[in-house]
């Protein structure tokens, strides 16, 4: 596979926290429209490998690429612009605000915040708001989000809230979604809910989504590709089931079959 | 404020997105607007002059900080300075024969360009840090004023506010100082509210909120911070130069001492941080404080039940704020508007007990 097909390029890519080894020369190759899972034990990497991507902070070696330009190094709120956007593994809601300010704050860059414009409100900011509110209330039809769109964020449970927090990520308009465990702490029903609004979205948008989950059932549900990391390494990559199947996988979950006794 | 919702159905955003999207709401509103236009005919010289006009002015000058503190999360200590800036500012360029609109104008720009440049400074820290740095900022402003006989006329002495017009109309008698203060602090509360429904707004709480997930959706939050220091100290220069005209007519160093910038403080955290309401009942509050205090004591003094020194009187009130600062954060931490609008809600659903949020 060439790298202009692919969306996203990490080429060993490494990342150290003093004497910590996080990240050790990991590369993943995202095509476009692939649904891609992160896979790994706790500590493995997964998370940091997705901060690198999303410019919290930048990888010491290696290179990140997103659609064939060089995105390691630039600042969060560069890379949001570049397309990206991401979902947190807790729930990093704006608490302040309620469900729809929420979710509109992800048409922050499509919008021209200004003290003036805000003065001059009728004249000035009305219009934008409203045009932004269309689209905010079209990702609020595709989550099935109307019965909770006035309240407050933190009234409402954990699943919904982690629902709001896709909603917001899809109303940025990204090309490629990053998703921090979406369905940690959920039941199976809130999980069954969520694979569909990830592949609804996925679908409807055009969406290529990078996801670290631990519900195996998840990832091989809905994964085309999957990386599994342990101990900042990659361990296996390929299709979910033969990439879960490989025996050092199998190993660095269970341990060995000698570890036993 | 009390009203029903039953009945009130918006079928377009616009309406929804509306300051007072009920009906009810804003005939309440409007009501208010109206006492507070037709104070002058209602009310003495003196309840016009000494309480209403400072409630006024200082409510503006709670809500430019709260602009600050409540919406973008960044504390500041010295914005006594800022107002103190502006006051100069104005007073200065009157003198010089600038137009009054212009001077009022030039006092905000002066207030915003200093602030936004020991914000800059100050932003490359948080939390208590910040404080320091703005605190440095109200000693340094101070020891400017005070030493350069240019700004101030001398250590200990007194500027007098020039004769004014604003848009023709001569500031001179109370009423017309008075409505021109009215006007003003009308204005930062339009200001405040279209602030807090806009991208602005939403961008500045979502920094206070959680800056790493603002930053992901795409916020530069230096930028907005400074953004958010810049506006807070225009309103603050600006309010601190209708208080010199307005109000005290005349300018001293110590009208704007660092403890202006603790009462300000404790008006935004008593009255509410960030809420529109919590600006005028918190600037109200700390200003009747202490006159309430001091009759009390003195009425206890007078029969004999207590005995408290001059001295004591004047610090009876800065020990009050210190204590009511700790009770709201302890206890409230939303302030007088949250307890506002808990009493508001207990009434919208009573003779039933739960109201949603």
């Amino acid at each position: 596979m060439s790298a202009s097909e692919n969306v996203l390029q990490c080429e060993n890519v490494s990342r150290w926290f003093g004497g910590i080894h996080a990240l050790k020369g990991v590369s993943v190759s995202v095509a476009q429209g692939q649904i891609y899972g992160l896979v790994g034990p706790n500590g493995s990497g997964k998370t940091t490998l997705v901060n690198c991507i999303t410019g919290f902070y930048p990888p010491q070696e290696g290179r990140i690429l997103f659609e064939g330009r060089q995105i390691n190094g630039m600042k969060p709120y560069r890379i949001a612009a570049g397309g990206i956007a991401r979902t947190f593994q807790n729930v990093a809601l704006f608490r302040g605000m309620s469900v729809l300010d929420n979710i509109l704050m992800g048409r922050h860059n499509f919008m021209h915040p200004n003290p003036l414009a805000s003065l001059f409100y009728p004249w000035w900011a009305r219009r934008e708001e409203i045009q932004h509110r269309e689209k905010v209330e079209e990702v609020i039809d595709l989550l099935q989000l109307e019965s909770v769109r006035d309240e407050h964020v933190d009234v409402i449970p954990l699943g919904l809230q982690k629902r709001v927090e896709l909603a917001r990520a899809l109303s940025a308009e990204p090309r490629m979604l990053v998703l921090d465990e979406p369905m940690a702490g959920m039941n199976q029903e809130e999980k069954e809910y969520m694979v569909r609004f990830i592949l609804d979205a996925q679908e409807s948008l055009g969406l290529t989504v990078l996801i670290i989950e631990h519900h195996m059932d998840v990832i091989t549900a809905i994964c085309d590709r999957t990386l599994v990391l342990n101990d900042g390494m990659a361990l296996a990559e390929g299709p979910p089931k033969e990439a879960i199947a490989d025996p050092a996988v199998v190993a660095a979950y269970i341990g060995r079959t000698g570890d036993a006794a | 404020m009390f009203y029903r919702q039953s009945g009130v159905y918006h079928t377009r955003y616009a309406a929804d997105r509306a300051l007072w999207p009920i009906p009810a709401d804003r005939w309440q509103v409007l009501a208010l607007a109206a006492l507070a236009l037709a104070a002058p005919l209602l009310v003495s010289s003196l309840y016009l002059g000494s309480y209403l006009m400072p409630w006024m002015i200082w409510t503006a000058a709670a809500l430019s900080l709260s602009l600050l503190m409540g919406l973008a999360g960044q504390l500041h200590f010295g914005f006594a300075a800022v107002m103190a800036m502006g006051a100069y500012t104005s007073v200065h360029l009157v003198r010089a024969g600038v137009p009054f609109e212009l001077a009022l104008l030039g006092a905000g720009l002066f207030a915003a360009v200093i602030g936004t440049v020991f914000g800059a400074a100050a932003l490359r820290v948080k939390g208590l840090y910040l404080v320091m740095a703005t605190l440095a900022m109200q000693y340094l402003v101070d020891w400017v004023i005070v030493n350069v006989p240019a700004i101030s006329g001398g250590a200990q002495a007194t500027l007098r506010t020039p004769q004014v017009r604003f848009l023709g109309l001569p500031i001179q008698d109370l009423t017309s100082r008075y409505y021109l203060a009215l006007g003003w602090t009308l204005l930062v509360t339009l200001f405040f509210l279209n602030v807090k429904r806009t991208s602005f707004g939403r961008a500045l709480i979502a920094i206070r909120d959680k800056d790493f997930a603002a930053a992901v959706i795409g916020v530069d939050p230096f930028r907005y911070k400074l953004l958010a220091f810049m506006t807070s100290s225009f309103l603050g220069g600006v309010t601190g130069a209708v208080l010199a005209f307005c109000y005290y007519r005349a300018v001293t160093p110590e009208q704007f001492s660092f403890n202006v910038s603790i009462q300000l403080v404790a008006m935004v955290l008593v009255g509410g941080l960030g809420s529109a309401v919590g600006g005028y009942l918190g600037a109200g509050f700390v200003l009747i404080v202490p006159i309430v205090l001091t009759n009390l004591i003195a009425t206890l003094g007078a029969s004999q039940w207590i005995d408290i020194s001059q001295n004591m009187m004047a610090h009876l009130p800065l020990i009050f704020y210190g204590a009511m600062i700790i009770g709201f954060l302890l206890w409230e931490p939303l302030g007088l508007a949250k307890i506002y609008d808990n009493t508001r809600k207990y009434f919208l659903v009573w003779p039933f007990r739960h109201s949603r949020s």
